[in-house]
Order: C-alpha cells, then sequence, then structure tokens
C-alpha cells in the first residue's frame, strides 16, 4: 500500500496528458459538434514539431533549457497549422452536410497524417528518440518524479489558467461560449462565428502540441502513431468529464488516467481477480467506469456544454 | 450629434428626427412554392415608433428575418440609411441594426452583464491577439464595454441581477435582457418582435415606457405585436400585413378603421348579422350599463 | 436557402466524402505494401521463380523486419551472380504484415496465388506465423520462418506432453523458445546469481510463450517469482508496472516480448530507482532497444538465438556482401537466419530442378516442400538442416549484455536437457 502515492501520481501525470489533448475535442464539439478524430494526429505533429526544431534546427548539443521553449513554438506553430488547415479545407465545406460526413473525413485525415509523417518525415518508420531533459529524479518521500514529469505537472494546470481567462474574460472568449450555445443568434449579435471556429480549432492544438511536448519529454520517443489509441481515449475523458466543458476535459482526463493506472496496480491484487489485473485490462476497467459514469450521469461529470439545436 | 431638444444622451447612431432610417422597397420572399412575404414597402424614420401588425402567419415575422440579413429576399431590396444592408447577418448589426425575439434567444449558460457584453461584440475590437498579448488597451476596453454594459442594464431596471445567470431570471426579465442586449450594439433601429407576448398589463406598461425611453435616444423603432392597446398607445404609423401582403398604413385611426383590417382579424360578417335597429337597442342598453364606468369613446376593448 | 438546390449539394457532398474516405484507406493500404518491391535480381534467361518475404517492413518492428527481407534479396542477389541453379533466375517479393495477423494471412493468399512463388522467408511474428501456414500448406508452398520461436508452431499445440508435426510445410532456422527460455533462466539463476524474479510479459503468443518456459526453468532451478505482470503493447506508459516491480523486492526482470516495449519499459523500471537488469529474449535484440531504454540500459541482458554473428567465419562473408550490396537498414538480428532461410529454399530448388533434367516440374511446390526436408549445408549461422518437426537442428543460443550502449556476446552455449 505504501505505493499509492507514487501509483497516484503515475496516474495524474497520465490524466494530464489525455486532459491537455481533450480540451481540444471538447472544444471543437462544444462549438460545431464535429468529433475531430484527426485530433490525436495534431497531437503528434505538435510532437514531431518540437522533434524538428531540435533535431534539425537547433545546433547539436544545444542545452534543454534554451532548446525546450524553442521547441514549444515549433510544436504549437505545426500543430495549429495543420488544424487551421483541417477545418479550412476539410471541415469547413461540409458545415451544411449530413453529421456522417465530417466525421468519416475527420477518421481519413487521421489515417492520412499518420501515413504521411510514416512517409516523408526522415527514419519515421520506427520509434524516433526525442530529448530529455538532464537531472535526476527527485523523491518526496515515497514518491519518485522524472524531469519530464515537472513540465508536465506545470503545464497542465498553467494551460487550463489561461484558457480559462481567455473563454470567461475575454471579448472572443465571450463570442467563443455565445458561438457554443447559439451560432444564429451569436451571429446577430455581430460575433463573427467563421472566426471563432478557426480560433477554436487553433486554441485545441496549441494545448494539444503542448501534450505532444510532455509526452516526448516523458517517454524519450514519439512516433507515427502515438496519437492514436491516445486521441481515443482522450475523446472518453472529454465525454466523461462532460462534452464542450472545458474544465471536464481536464477533470475527465486526470479520473481516467488514475482509473487506468491504480486498475494496473491493485485490481490483480483482489481476491479471484488475478486473471482481470495488470496492465492489459486496465483500460477494459477504465472503460466499465465511463460506461458507469455515463449510466448514471449521462451529462458526464461537469455536464455538458453544446448548443440546443431545437 | 442631434439638436432635438428631447433627445438627451443620445446613441452615437442616432440621427436627426425626420430623415429616412430604414427603406424596404418591393421586398419579396419566397420558399420555393410559397411566398411568404409579396412586394411589402415600409420606410421607418429616425425619431419614429412604427408598428407592424397582422394575423398570425401574416409573414411579419419573415419580414423582420429580412431586415436583419438571416434571409436574402428574393426580390426587392433594404435600405439602412441609403446603404444596401449586407448579406452577412454579423455585418447587418454592425451596420446598426438590432433585434429581439419572437422566442427568446438568450446565452442561457451565460450571466445577464455577459449577455449584454456579447451584445457589444460588434462596438469593440479587441480581438483574440490582443487577448493572448492583453496590453493595457485590452484592459481599458474590457473596462469600458462593462461599464457601458452596466449602464444599459440600469436603463432596463437589471443592474441588481448583473451576475445572475440568464436562464434564472423571470420571464419578464429576461425580455428586458433581450432588448438591453440589443442595445448594446448601439443601433440606429432596432426591431421587437413581440415584445409583451406573455406579459400582464402592468409589465406591458413598463415595456412600454422603456420603448418611449428608446425613441427618445434617437433611435427608430419598429415594433411587431399583437396587443392592440399597446401599438396604439406607443406606434406613430402602423402598417398592417395580412398573408405577406402590406394592406395599409397609417395613423392608429385610420388603422382602426379600415373594414379590410377588421376582416382580416375578425372575419367577414355573415348574413345574419344584426342590422342597424338592433345594434342600436343593444348600444343603449350598454350606455345604461356603462354610465358609472368611465369607458372614453374610440377606445378599442382589450383583446 | 432551402430548396433543391440544397440538396443536389448535400449528395455531391456525401459522393465526395465517400471518395475522399476511399482514397485515404487506399492511401493506407499502398503504405502497408513495401515500396521496394520484388527487385530484379540478375538478368539472364531461363525461368524466374520468386521467393516471397513477408515481416513487418513498417511499424515498431520495422527494423527487424527490412533486415530480414534484405537477406533475403542479398541471397538472391548472390545465388544470380553464381548462376547457382542453372536456368533459374531467381527473384523475391516482399511483403509487408505489420506484425499484424489478420495482414499475414492475406499476404500468405497474395503469395500462394502468385504462380511463380515457390517459396516463402518468414514471417518474423509467432502469432502471425499461425494465421499464415494452413495457407502455405494447403497449397504446398514451404515457408521457412529465420525467427519464429514458440514451439507450438512445429510440434503442435500439446508439445509439452506429446510432440506431434501439424504442418509439413513450415520450416524454421531459429531455436523455439522451449529452449531459449531455459537457456535464460539457466544463466539468470547460475551465472548471474540473480534469485528472485518478477516476469512481464505482453500476452502475445511469442512472449508469453517465452515467459512461460523461462519461469518454468527458473522455477526448477530453485529460484523464487516475485510478481507477474502483463503488459498493453500498444501503450508507452508503463509507470505503474514499474512501481509496482520497485516495491517487488526483485532483482531482476524478465520480459517476453518485443523492443518496442522493452526499451521504454526499461527506462521507467530504471527511472523508479530500482537497479534491477531486464532480461529478455531475441525479440529485444535490437539497437533500437538501446536507444529507447536509454543510458541506463546497461546491464540489461538478451538471448539470440545461435552463435553471434560476427564470430563465425561463413558469417564474415555474409557481413561483407551485406556491407557491398548498399543496403540502408542493417542486417539485425534475423538477417543471418533470413539468408539461411532463403539459401535453404534455394538449395531446393536446385535439388528439384537437377532431378528433372535441368527444368522446373509442374508440381515445382510440393516437390521444393519435400526436398526441403533434406536440405543440409553450411550456412552463414552454422549448420542447416532441419528435424523431423522442421526445426532447426542447431541448437546454439548466446547471451549478450548491453555495454556502452551497443550488445556485446557475453555466453555461448548449447542448450541441453
Amino acid at each position: 500500500m505504501n505505493e499509492l502515492p507514487q501509483q497516484l501520481v503515475n496516474g495524474l501525470l497520465l490524466g494530464a496528458m489525455y486532459g491537455l489533448v481533450a480540451i481540444g475535442y471538447t472544444m471543437v464539439y462544444g462549438i460545431v459538434q464535429l468529433i475531430n478524430f484527426a485530433h490525436g494526429e495534431i497531437f503528434m505533429t505538435g510532437a514531431f514539431g518540437a522533434l524538428t526544431v531540435y533535431a534539425y534546427v537547433l545546433p547539436d548539443g544545444t542545452s534543454m533549457w534554451v532548446a525546450l521553449p524553442l521547441m514549444l513554438i515549433g510544436a504549437v506553430l505545426v500543430a495549429v497549422v495543420v488544424a487551421v488547415g483541417a477545418e479550412r479545407f476539410a471541415y469547413r465545406p461540409l458545415r451544411n452536410a449530413p453529421r456522417l460526413a465530417p466525421l468519416i473525413t475527420a477518421i481519413g485525415l487521421s489515417l492520412a497524417l499518420q501515413q504521411a509523417v510514416w512517409a516523408w518525415y526522415p527514419e519515421a518508420k520506427s520509434a524516433r528518440t526525442f530529448p530529455q531533459i538532464d537531472g535526476g529524479p527527485f523523491h518526496l518521500g515515497n514518491v519518485t518524479i522524472q524531469t519530464g514529469d515537472i513540465f508536465l505537472l506545470a503545464a497542465a494546470p498553467i494551460s487550463m489558467a489561461v484558457l480559462a481567462y481567455f473563454v470567461m474574460k475575454t471579448r472572443t472568449g465571450r463570442g467563443m461560449q455565445a458561438t457554443a450555445q447559439d451560432p444564429d443568434t451569436a451571429k446577430l449579435m455581430g460575433v463573427n462565428t467563421d472566426r471563432i471556429i478557426v480560433i477554436a480549432f487553433a486554441l485545441g492544438a496549441v494545448f494539444a502540441a503542448v501534450g505532444g511536448v510532455a509526452y516526448g519529454l516523458k517517454y524519450g520517443q514519439v512516433d507515427f502513431r502515438m496519437g492514436f489509441i491516445l486521441g481515443l481515449k482522450a475523446f472518453t475523458a472529454a465525454v466523461l468529464g462532460g462534452i464542450g466543458n472545458i474544465y471536464g476535459a481536464m477533470i475527465g482526463g486526470v479520473v481516467l488516467g488514475i482509473a487506468e493506472t491504480l486498475a494496473t496496480a491493485y485490481i490483480a491484487d483482489l481476491p479471484g481477480m488475478e486473471k482481470f489485473g495488470s496492465q492489459s485490462w486496465a483500460d477494459v476497467w477504465a472503460f466499465v467506469l465511463l460506461i458507469l459514469v455515463l449510466l448514471l450521469r449521462p451529462q458526464g461529470l461537469l455536464g455538458e456544454r453544446v448548443a440546443d439545436r431545437a | 450629434m442631434t439638436t432635438d431638444t428631447t433627445t438627451k444622451d443620445a446613441t452615437p447612431d442616432a440621427t436627426a428626427p425626420g430623415q429616412v432610417v430604414l427603406d424596404a422597397r418591393g421586398v419579396t420572399m419566397r420558399f420555393g412554392g410559397l411566398t411568404a412575404v409579396r412586394n411589402v414597402d415600409l420606410t421607418v424614420n429616425s425619431g419614429e415608433i412604427v408598428g407592424l401588425i397582422g394575423p398570425n402567419g401574416a409573414g411579419k415575422t419573415t419580414f423582420f428575418n429580412c431586415l436583419t440579413g438571416l434571409y436574402v429576399p428574393t426580390e426587392g431590396e433594404v435600405r439602412y440609411k441609403g446603404n444596401v444592408l449586407p448579406p452577412k447577418s454579423f455585418k447587418v448589426t454592425a451596420a446598426g441594426i438590432a433585434r429581439t425575439f419572437q422566442n427568446i434567444r438568450l446565452f442561457s449558460n451565460m450571466t445577464v452583464l455577459e449577455n449584454v457584453l456579447v451584445g457589444r461584440h460588434t462596438r469593440t475590437k479587441e480581438g483574440f491577439w490582443s487577448a493572448v498579448l492583453r496590453g493595457p488597451g485590452f484592459h481599458r476596453a474590457e473596462a469600458a464595454s462593462r461599464e457601458r454594459a452596466m449602464e444599459l442594464l440600469e436603463f432596463v431596471g437589471l443592474a441588481a441581477k448583473a451576475e445572475h445567470l440568464a436562464r434564472n431570471l423571470p420571464y419578464g426579465e429576461q425580455r428586458k435582457l433581450e432588448i438591453a442586449r440589443a442595445l448594446a450594439s448601439e443601433p440606429g433601429l432596432l426591431l421587437l418582435d413581440e415584445p409583451t407576448a406573455g406579459m400582464n398589463p402592468q409589465e406591458t406598461r413598463t415595456t412600454e415606457e422603456l420603448v418611449f425611453a428608446i425613441r427618445d435616444k434617437g433611435i427608430a423603432v419598429l415594433v411587431i405585436e399583437h396587443d392592440m392597446r399597446f401599438i396604439f398607445n406607443l406606434c406613430d404609423r402602423v402598417a398592417v400585413l395580412v398573408q405577406g401582403e402590406k394592406l395599409v398604413e397609417g395613423d392608429s385611426a385610420t388603422v382602426q378603421g379600415d373594414e379590410r383590417v377588421i376582416a382580416a382579424y375578425l372575419g367577414e360578417p355573415f348574413e345574419d348579422a344584426p342590422g342597424d335597429a338592433e345594434v342600436a337597442e343593444v348600444e343603449a342598453a350598454e350606455a345604461q350599463a356603462e354610465a358609472q364606468t368611465d369607458a372614453a369613446p374610440g377606445k378599442e376593448n382589450d383583446r | 436557402m432551402p430548396g433543391k438546390g440544397l440538396i443536389v449539394r448535400q449528395r455531391s457532398l456525401i459522393a465526395i466524402t465517400a471518395a475522399l474516405a476511399a482514397g485515404a484507406l487506399t492511401l493506407t493500404a499502398c503504405g502497408s505494401r513495401d515500396n521496394g518491391k520484388s527487385s530484379d535480381s540478375g538478368s539472364g534467361g531461363g525461368t524466374t521463380v520468386t521467393i516471397g518475404v513477408d515481416a513487418p517492413l513498417t511499424g515498431d518492428l520495422s527494423a527487424l523486419g527490412l533486415g530480414i527481407k534484405n537477406s533475403v534479396d542479398l541471397a538472391a542477389k548472390t545465388a544470380n551472380k553464381q548462376n547457382y541453379v542453372k536456368g533459374v533466375t531467381f527473384k523475391i517479393e516482399a511483403l509487408d504484415d505489420q506484425a499484424q495477423p489478420s495482414s499475414g494471412q492475406q499476404n500468405a493468399s497474395k503469395l500462394v496465388a502468385d504462380n511463380g512463388v515457390l517459396g516463402v522467408v518468414g514471417p518474423l511474428n509467432s502469432s502471425v506465423a499461425e494465421s499464415m501456414q494452413k495457407v502455405f500448406d494447403d497449397a504446398k508452398l514451404v515457408e521457412v520462418s529465420p525467427a519464429n520461436t514458440n514451439p507450438a508452431l512445429t510440434q503442435g499445440p500439446d508439445w509439452q506432453k506429446t510432440k506431434a508435426r501439424t504442418y509439413k510445410s513450415y520450416f524454421r532456422t531459429a531455436t523455439t523458445d522451449a529452449i531459449q527460455g531455459p537457456f535464460a533462466a539457466q544463466y539468470v539463476y547460475n551465472d548471474s546469481k540473480k534469485k528472485k524474479v518478477f516476469v512481464i510479459d505482453d500476452k502475445k503468443t511469442y512472449g508469453a510463450g517465452l515467459a512461460a518456459t523461462f519461469t518454468e526453468e527458473f522455477k526448477k532451478l530453485g529460484g523464487t517469482v516475485v510478481g507477474t505482470e502483463h503488459i498493453n503493447p500498444d501503450t508507452k506508459d508503463f509507470s505503474a508496472v514499474a512501481t509496482k516491480v520497485k516495491n517487488s523486492g526483485a532483482e531482476v526482470v524478465y520480459y517476453g516480448g518485443e523492443y518496442p516495449q522493452a526499451g521504454p519499459l526499461s527506462k521507467q523500471i530504471k527511472a523508479t530507482g530500482a537497479k534491477v537488469p531486464v532480461v529478455g529474449g531475441d525479440g529485444i535484440f535490437d539497437p533500437t532497444f538501446i536507444k529507447l531504454a536509454g543510458a541506463n540500459s546497461t546491464g540489461d541482458l538478451a538471448t539470440s538465438v545461435g552463435a553471434p554473428v560476427e564470430q563465425l567465419p561463413s558469417a564474415k562473408e555474409f557481413v561483407a556482401n551485406y556491407k557491398e550490396a548498399g543496403y540502408k537498414e542493417e542486417y539485425a538480428a534475423y538477417g543471418g537466419y533470413s539468408y539461411d532461410s532463403a539459401w535453404a529454399i534455394i538449395e531446393a530448388v536446385k535439388k528439384v530442378v537437377e532431378d528433372n533434367g535441368g527444368k522446373l516440374p509442374s508440381d515445382a511446390r510440393a516437390k521444393v516442400t519435400a526436398a526441403m526436408q533434406n536440405v543440409s549445408f553450411d550456412g552463414v549461422t552454422g549448420k542447416v538442416s532441419f528435424d523431423e518437426f522442421g526445426d532447426a537442428t542447431n541448437k546454439q543460443l548466446t547471451v549478450y549484455a548491453v555495454e556502452n550502449g551497443a550488445w556485446k556476446p557475453v555466453k555461448s552455449g548449447t542448450y541441453t536437457g
């Protein structure tokens, strides 16, 4: 039992990454009711953007303290370009099409992005190593934290705070809330809803890019398929927390991450459950939790924020 | 900006009385085989309150939608202060036309103040980058917006509930909030779509006074309503729309006396209708009963 | 504005979207097939015999898969250069299975349908082999795997009690886990002197099988298993498992699985502060493991079938030829075995052609399969021949350790008992 604090921290870190990616899913769904299945790949291209800065732009041996901010900028640039491009060329033309059309497009775009990186990024056919921050792990009592984890522990709450301020206290943020709740009326109020939609995609991409850098720092490698399963789980986290609700995205992510980790660590110890424990069953238990939550509270933990399209 | 002594703190878009603010000509709206609005002309001058009445389904709201860019008229044109309206609705608001809705369309999950702030969206220009960088200009603009919004809330009487969620307000106050939100975009023309629907006589009176106050600020008003007493108290001119066509337009007496208007609302007289002699008998009896009351002649009874 | 225009627009939008989706899916299908295609090795007239190759050419294990493909290609080129089989030119047809059993089965059908294919080298993964054996056997097309190590593939599902050969067309040049697991257990217990082990596997055929044979032998020697775990190979987050390892008091970790997971797993275990070496089988024996596991992987161990390729004189020639041929990827762990597997097919074809008066018979495939049983030659990895089950008779194994960022052979031996 003395490993519980460490396992909780493990789960929190994993969940924070889910949360950062979930923000993009939830914002886009809240405003245009589209599940952007390509968002996991936006996360992946962000990570590759950061890698590009480190491996091909900066001179060898640059200290991570200098490199990391530049890598973040690279990640954000790439991710935002991909996301805004997707909105403009893949989704906007289908704005008035039946809902299935943009959904299938998103799946196709997800595959296309994966294969594009596989095909054209140098040596991306297997995993590529991602630079690490030197420095020993830190120990707080029973808990060990890596340097890469510290980035994530700082980035997640800061991102949430910035996003919350932006949405609640700025003119553009209010425009986003209005567009999410009633796009036609928002238009009549003078809100340029097309532009708001682009901003929603771009913001989601920014946070996914931060998540991508966090992933690289934590696991030391990036590969063209890293966004696939993680994206699905992040979307699940967004639903768990309440789709359309940006706080719900982070809360859902953390809950999912902790559920997965605790299931891996402890289910096998329960009497009679040896076969159902260990990491291969962790996803099962996490999704059982999701189903239970949605049965009891279909709008998610914090409630949905989607337009009432009566 | 204006020389009219009755307009005190006039809004920036207010014009001198007597100028044409809205000029709709030959507006026709067709949906496939159905013609909802047929060749309607309407002008509104500054300092005026114009009413638009007609039975349900006459095309009044459709006509409003043509005026605000939600629909583009199949034929005809709409000019605001001499310029043709832009086809995108968010640009119509920027041009200076604001409206309220028949069924309330507030942003229910936002607060009262935030709703009004969204209304100010066109009049402020702090965009995405300004929000990200958050320089002093941004903070100043935000503060100015909030101040203006609070002024508007005081004007309609909702200042005390600024931080309440819009969906928690009682019905009458939600309507007031809609009006405040519409005023936030500093329009020159305000379109009100059935503002007193569902209100009791007291709330109706308050709304009447509010509309007068809006007119005094120099904003022209075009009102759709079914409450005849409200309309005839309020409006300088009334237009009647029946089955998409404008039947008659004029002051309250002209419109009330017009037989076609009565026919449209009440139907044609039938064959066994009471003749003149019987009508006189009934009137005499009523006059006796009314001797104690103070019913003024010429005023139509309640609907 | 509603009306006919909108409906027409919606219909064409659906059509466009369907086309886009189909295009995207086709893109993936294209990506899954090897772009290198069948390289035409050597000119000359006569018949062309195709050697099929099935391996993960993309995805996590592509390093191993590409090494396999290149080595088979080298064998074909060498045979053509030497005109080893008169009147026959060899070429290869390489297909990507991405380590997925479903892809493997599709590839098997494809190779069977191509009449020029007289033998197939592959696959890499035991789980993929399971889906391919019957397809090849029904067509009597011989299949030689350079890397499958699951004993059941040649000795039947009940191999621990009764050995029975299910598929006469399946052979392999690599030794099985029945030998590799216990070999590692003996090394860990006797040589490294570790008595408490934490066993982890990835639940796939290869990994779970290897972990099981290891565990059995380790317990027989007197060691204790202080914990077991199964990881999900699709994810990279093993922090929960790593923490469990740390708190279990294990002295060593045995991992049954492949290097894309083993690398991060080793890294995360060391990161918790647990200074225990990670030991694995030939699935982790790849330079990429060291890259992924990071600097703290020094001391990690891996077993691999055969003697170190670099030490055999026959191998030195292979290494030189491979380098000269200029392939972009390394020959990796199974390069030597793949070369030998391809050469075994070439030897079998040669026998069949000579027995038929210098021409290919009409039932070439069946004859090649039959001839394979009696193939015997000195190959890159030593003497190549097959026992009654189709297993390699060469039961050599080597233990490698990570030292200074590379694998160094530590102990070589033959497993007995």
